[in-house]
């Protein structure tokens, strides 16, 4: 039983543990739920919709099903997904925020886009990231 | 010389040839700095009730392709996530409107940018590698 749990938790120095994994497969799956709003919204908006934002969405819900099967490939779709709300935050969400004038959809966005900065440093296997996008050598240049 | 000429282009099957490494990290630094030096500044400047998730998802697409210029082949999702969100505005949005003649002011701008990216991606994403290890290749363990 102890042995069990010990390799769910935890699967050596050098290897992400399954309960890390499972915690990327939920974050993917939420994604997949929470953005199909916006991508049934593709095949059905108004003419002249700009279309920018909700192709971005299209395009991310995309990535969290392949995110779902191949989590640890997928991690620098998490990194940009936690880098691009921390940058929303900075520029734009607290500056409305404490300022009292933003956009109409501030209040929403605070949580729906400012919660998940946290959520993802939470899920994102720093260990692996580590070895992986900073000690690793770079690909080869000649 | 004719060796050399040849490992440029040719590579083991389950290896990206130099020649696509260079292709990926060109194109890594065309978002990176190309369509970085267009919507980073949007983030300094910008009306006081701007929504800005367009910009924050662009300049952090821009900042983190820096990275596929150390790392072409990991950071490989990110040029099919910008293939996707590309094809899906062209066929959702860009072509519809181009044929009805009915679009939005950012339209003159939108169109011929994103319509590049929709070429481009589809001819320096190496398709094969892409296949084996994003579709063929056994997902992450479950227990």
């Amino acid at each position: 039983m102890n042995g069990r749990s010990k390799s769910f938790w935890r699967r050596g120095e050098k290897e992400v543990s399954l309960a890390r994994l499972y915690a990327i497969r939920a974050l993917a799956l939420l994604g997949i739920w929470g953005l199909f709003e916006t991508v049934r919204t593709l095949v059905a908006h108004a003419p002249l919709d700009r279309g920018v934002h909700k192709a971005l969405i299209g395009g991310l819900w995309v990535m969290t099903i392949f995110a779902f099967r191949y989590p640890l490939k997928m991690v620098p779709i998490l990194l940009f997904e936690m880098l691009w709300k921390m940058i929303w935050l900075m520029f734009f969400g607290l500056p409305q925020w404490w300022s009292g004038t933003g956009s109409p959809l501030l209040g929403e966005d605070i949580w729906g886009i400012g919660a998940f900065p946290l959520v993802c440093a939470l899920v994102i296997p720093w260990g692996y990231v580590w070895r992986h996008y900073v000690r690793a050598p770079g690909e080869r240049w000649r | 010389m004719a060796s050399t000429a040849q490992s440029i282009a040719t590579a083991p099957a389950e290896d990206l040839s130099m020649f696509r490494l260079y292709v990926l990290r060109a194109v890594y630094a065309l978002i990176a700095f190309g369509e970085g030096s267009i919507v980073v500044p949007d983030l300094f400047i910008h009306g006081p009730t701007a929504r800005g998730v367009i910009p924050a998802m662009l300049s952090g697409l821009c900042l983190m392709c820096l990275l596929g210029l150390r790392y072409p082949r990991q950071m490989l999702p990110l040029l099919l996530f910008e293939m996707a969100w590309k094809t899906i505005w062209f066929f959702a949005f860009g072509l519809p409107q181009y044929l009805s003649g009915q679009a939005p002011p950012t339209f003159a701008e939108d169109f011929p940018a994103i319509s590049f990216g929709v070429v481009l991606m589809p001819l320096v994403i190496p398709w094969g590698y892409a296949w084996r290890h994003y579709v063929r290749a056994a997902g992450d363990r479950w227990r």
